[in-house]
């Protein structure tokens, strides 16, 4: 195809939007915004954070005038590239999806600092994981205790209730690694639980493993062998293997991230971490000229967290206790801890 | 025995002919799942060496990519071409590479405040040995009681990768408050990049902190310059090869071959254990999640196989890899051409190389077994570790 | 203490050895598979690119099918067709067979994700029903002996199928006329053709062989154990399944009992919710355990005499 034909058609393009922005307001922008996406290791098909993001990224180019490429990284020596390889060819919003990313993001911002980055889980920081607080970038956190209290409660009020498979007051998390993200959803929902049922007994256990669903399967019969009744996954694509050795076994289990619903009808609800909220957020913002530097949290008070209830009906009182403690969560009265309460 | 200078001339042919079959099928895979292969090679190519940008990349900045990418490769790439020559499989290169960048950090944040002239050597020789410590188990349990190097090599790299987790992730060398990463080495523990890690510095267009290319390149072509010295000009390096060759008839010519065996494990591991110091000390200062998955030394099973276990050979290898590496990125960016095409490509090169599938179609192929030491210095290694003790064990 | 006491007290829960036996049928498998085409000369380290083509086949074809079983059949069919390439590539090319090995678990892990990626793009590849997977039976009368009933009587069919083919394998190698063939094939390649073996034949089929039950341990992962596939969802059991075999001396029973020391050091380490120790200093158990193993009890380990050697009629 020819330069001169590619002008021509331009110019059409450009006629026409001009066209179409006489009369409407606000005037859509007409510049193709370009948005770059790295993944961490998990890559796209990680059913989790991910692709998420990627959820996000395709919403935001059917809703705006976006351009959208992904680059996957195969080992953390691709972070740093990815993230450059955007930068460098001036994209105008670049997103590190994951925690792991926080060193790559703060040295490649450094280096671009008319560029802006969004990171999911973190910040850009030093090799000391300090925030270097770059005014080009912007932190997108959750509140995932939020979301793994409201789950919590659900899972402490079946148990007190007697509504649950065995009622034998042990229920359980699997996680992938003990890491922030990971233990932030444990921690609500361990204390939200508890808050519900005081006699409950809340076994924690770790599969070390984001993608290998056997691993976070035998975790999880071990903990339906130690009477667990009701398992919370916070193991990514691993963890549908709780999904399905509760199935198996007969107990409820609760996902994570997305509603994972339909992966097991032993899922009575998900605890949600909206990171395609955030992503379509981060990048709304940057195409409406609001990029703004910092951290940004997606709580359950800003819809950024919270659940869904999946395969089951619950009594009454049990929705009027989520509907109070999530009243409670959004008005600050109550608040989930960080850390694993002992 | 072929000399390695013939290795690298009479023996290019198959290698780059090998290259271009695996072009070819990839080419078709792309096709067939609806891909357009031309504007994913050339995704390949830009990222890979910077030509044939469609999207304005910066070639300078694209060639610095791909050498800090082939950098380890080169060292553990050597790691796993000595043993081979020796009848040894060494799968243990990431374990070791592992090792070394354990010891690197640990005694890089331990006396974080030495200056770098002291703290440097320290480092790197630190890693190198734990590098060496780590295969040296392997060889000692080989020469001694004849465990198999490629059981024992296995689990040693199991044991690097949690013993990698468990001291990041809460244990004694996690960064107090962050999680899954080290604490940084000392300043004086860094090798030197080349260029100056400045952002007001704008060089080929872009500030000068981009260019990653650190003094650790310079070690690498030393260890490959070490290598063939070895290899060809030491009794050690014909002693070696004798094992390889045939473990009874270098008994019969005196040569001490549970000693050699060792000695093979102990250099190699050296090789991956610098290998992961360096990339501590040049590149990412500290110990992070990345390491867990990292698979540097099983593309240097790879690498060795394709360079022919020859010095030069290594060093094309090393680039190619390095260049398929850092290209996947772009050809997914530029394409949308999933990057794991690349481990396709990988994995085509060496079936073609391994087949000498150009050979046999070119009618050359004459009714008898390729020779399978100068080959490819993989070939028979299982045998000739087998044929150690006559009658001992085997039913 | 209380990392001991828990130790004690897991061991006598069925579910522990349960959950051993199950992990050790799935590195059985695989490792099999290694035993025979490493006695009959053919060096196959490619049993993790062989299970894990046949997990993502076997998926794609229950998805599509419905039917466990018939997936299973892809599945198998799927590692077996890898194992084809392994066998023409190593057999008539005479291609260096490490090298080979290499090439198709690096083939196998990039052509999956990559296949994941065009055909599924965004989408999430789907999960098989539990009425499609591949089910776990009681075995009648048995599966109610206490204790034992639950470890050995309460598994995947799969399992049991692992289990049987062990003696099977077993048996044909040491005790039929095809397994003094493919030993004979394995060990003197020349003199087994004088005596009229087609050693090409026998090689072949042992590597296909390995190929197909390394597709079933494949399917096993993915449909029998989980649902889905998960890309590299394999995770290196292909590896474990080598040192398995090489443990094992080249034996069936052998490459088994290492099998168990694995599958037992995961069911352990898996029980992380209720031991109370580092779960990373857990996690290295079963392979240090291996080491030492290795270094006082089981000693030298040597192939089959002509292993790994392209075998062309008329040398020497």
């Amino acid at each position: 195809m020819g330069h001169s034909r590619l002008k021509f058609l331009g110019m059409v393009g450009l006629a026409l939007m001009l066209l179409a922005a006489c009369g409407s307001s606000p005037a859509p922008a007409s510049k193709t915004y370009k948005i770059g996406l790295v993944t961490d290791t998990g890559g796209l098909n990680d059913k989790s954070f991910n692709h998420l993001a990627d959820v996000g990224l395709e919403k935001a180019k059917t809703d705006f005038k976006v351009q959208g490429d992904v680059v996957e990284s195969h080992s953390g020596d691709d972070y740093v590239p990815n993230l450059t390889h955007f930068a460098t060819l001036n994209y105008d919003l670049v997103i590190g999806v994951g925690f792991l990313m926080a060193t790559a993001v703060g040295t490649v911002s450094g280096q671009f600092p008319n560029i802006h980055f969004a990171i999911i889980d973190g910040a850009g920081t030093d090799a000391n994981g300090v925030d270097l607080k770059h005014p080009n970038v912007q932190s997108l956190y959750f509140s995932e205790q939020d979301a793994g209290a409201m789950v919590g409660v659900i899972a402490g009020m079946l148990e007190k209730e007697g509504k649950s498979k065995k009622t034998q007051h042990v229920i359980s998390a699997v996680g992938g690694i003990s890491i922030p993200p990971v233990n932030h959803y444990i921690a609500g929902y361990k204390w939200a639980a508890t808050m519900e049922d005081p006699s409950i007994k809340v076994l924690v256990g770790y599969s070390n493993d984001f993608t290998d669903p056997a691993k976070c399967k035998n975790v999880a019969n071990n903990q339906i062998s130690a009477k667990s009744d009701i398992l919370f996954q916070v193991a990514g694509g691993c963890g549908l293997g709780v999904l399905q050795a509760a199935g198996q076994a007969g107990v409820y289990s609760i996902g994570v991230d997305a509603d994972q619903k339909d992966s097991d009808p032993s899922v009575i609800a998900s605890a949600l971490k909206k990171v395609d909220v955030a992503t379509y957020t981060a990048i709304k913002n940057v195409v409406n000229g609001q990029f703004t530097a910092g951290a940004l949290t997606f709580n359950i008070a800003n819809d950024g967290a919270g659940y869904a209830l999946d395969n089951i009906t619950l009594p009454a009182d049990i929705q009027t206790e989520l509907d109070n403690v999530k009243a409670k969560i959004k008005a600050g009265t109550l608040t989930p801890p960080s850390d694993i309460p002992a | 025995m072929p000399s390695t200078v013939r290795h690298a001339a009479g023996g290019m042919a198959v290698p780059i002919g090998s290259v271009v079959f695996a072009f070819l099928v990839g080419g078709v895979i792309v096709a067939a799942t609806g891909g357009d292969p031309l504007s994913a090679y050339a995704g390949l190519l830009c990222g890979g060496f910077g030509l044939a940008c469609a999207n304005g990349e910066n070639t300078a900045l694209q060639l610095s990519t791909t050498i800090v990418f082939f950098i380890p490769l080169i060292m553990t790439g050597v790691a796993v071409a000595l043993p081979f020559r020796a009848g040894l499989f060494n799968i243990g290169a990431e374990g070791q590479l592992l090792a070394g960048s354990v010891a690197c950090t640990v005694i890089g944040v331990k006396f974080n405040t030495l200056p770098a002239p002291i703290l440097l050597p320290m480092v790197l020789v630190g890693g190198a040995l734990a590098g060496a410590l780590w295969a040296g188990i392997a060889g000692v349990l080989k020469a001694t009681i004849g465990a198999h190097e490629v059981v024992t090599t296995i689990m040693l790299n199991y044991v690097a990768q949690w013993l990698v987790r468990f001291l990041i992730v809460g244990g004694p060398l996690q960064l107090p408050h962050g999680f899954s990463v080290s604490s940084p080495i000392g300043a004086g523990a860094r090798l030197p990049t080349f260029l100056p890690n400045d952002n007001s510095l704008i060089i080929f267009g872009l500030p000068a902190g981009v260019y990653r290319v650190h003094t650790g390149l310079l070690i690498a072509l030393a260890a490959l310059a070490v290598f063939a010295f070895l290899l060809w000009r030491t009794s050690l390096g014909y002693e070696i090869r004798a094992v390889g060759q045939s473990q009874r008839a270098a008994r019969y010519a005196g040569i001490n071959v549970p000693r050699t065996i060792i000695v093979t494990m102990l250099i190699a591991g050296a090789f991956s254990g610098l290998a992961g110091a360096i990339q501590i000390a040049g590149v990412d200062h500290n110990l992070s999640d990345k390491f867990f998955n990292d698979t540097t030394g099983f593309d240097a099973i790879a690498v060795a196989l394709l360079g022919l276990g020859s010095a030069v050979g290594i060093l094309l290898a090393s680039i190619l890899f390095g260049a398929l590496h850092a290209g996947g990125s772009v050809m997914q960016a530029d394409a949308g051409i999933s990057s794991s095409l690349v481990q396709v490509l990988q994995a085509l090169i060496l079936f073609s190389i391994a087949a000498n599938f150009l050979r046999v179609l070119g009618g050359r192929f004459r009714r008898r077994p390729a020779a399978p030491a100068s080959q490819a210095p993989g070939a028979a290694l299982m045998t000739e570790a087998a044929k150690a003790p006559p009658g001992d064990g085997q039913t | 203490m209380t990392f001991l006491s828990d130790i004690a007290h897991l061991l006598i829960t069925a579910d522990l050895w349960r959950a051993t036996l199950e992990a050790a049928a799935l590195l059985l498998l695989p490792a099999l598979g290694g035993v025979i085409s490493e006695r009959s000369g053919v060096v196959n380290i490619a049993m993790e690119g062989m299970m894990l083509t046949g997990a993502f086949f076997a998926v794609v074809a229950d998805l599509a099918l419905h039917n466990p079983w018939l997936a299973a059949l892809v599945g198998i069919a799927a590692g077996g067709f890898m194992a084809l390439i392994h066998a023409v590539v190593s057999i008539r090319f005479r291609a260096d067979q490490i090298v080979s090995g290499i090439a198709i678990n690096i083939f196998a892990a990039g052509m999956t994700l990559f296949l994941v990626n065009r055909i599924y793009g965004l989408q999430d590849i789907g999960h098989v029903g539990q009425s499609n997977l591949l089910p776990y039976v009681n075995i009648p009368i048995l599966d109610q002996i206490p204790f034992v009933g639950r470890v050995l009587f309460q598994q995947n069919v799969v399992v049991y199928a692992a289990l049987i083919l062990l003696v099977l394998v077993n048996i044909v190698l040491f005790r039929t006329r095809l397994g003094l063939r493919i030993r004979a094939v394995g060990e003197h390649p020349q003199a087994a053709d004088t005596a009229g073996i087609n050693v090409y034949a026998i090689r072949y089929g042992a590597v296909i062989t390995s190929g197909l039950l390394s597709g079933l341990a494949g399917a096993f992962l993915a449909i029998g154990i989980s649902n889905t596939f998960v890309p590299n969802m394999t995770d290196g059991r292909g590896y474990i399944a080598l040192a398995a075999m090489i443990f094992g001396k080249w034996r069936p029973f052998g490459a088994f009992i290492a099998c168990l020391i694995f599958g037992f050091g995961q069911a352990i380490y898996d029980a992380n919710s209720v031991i109370h120790v580092s779960q990373y200093l857990l996690s290295m158990l079963p392979y240090v355990l291996t080491l030492i193993v290795l270094a006082g009890i089981v000693g030298r380990s040597i192939p089959p005499a002509s292993d790994g050697i392209p075998y062309s009629p008329g040398t020497e």
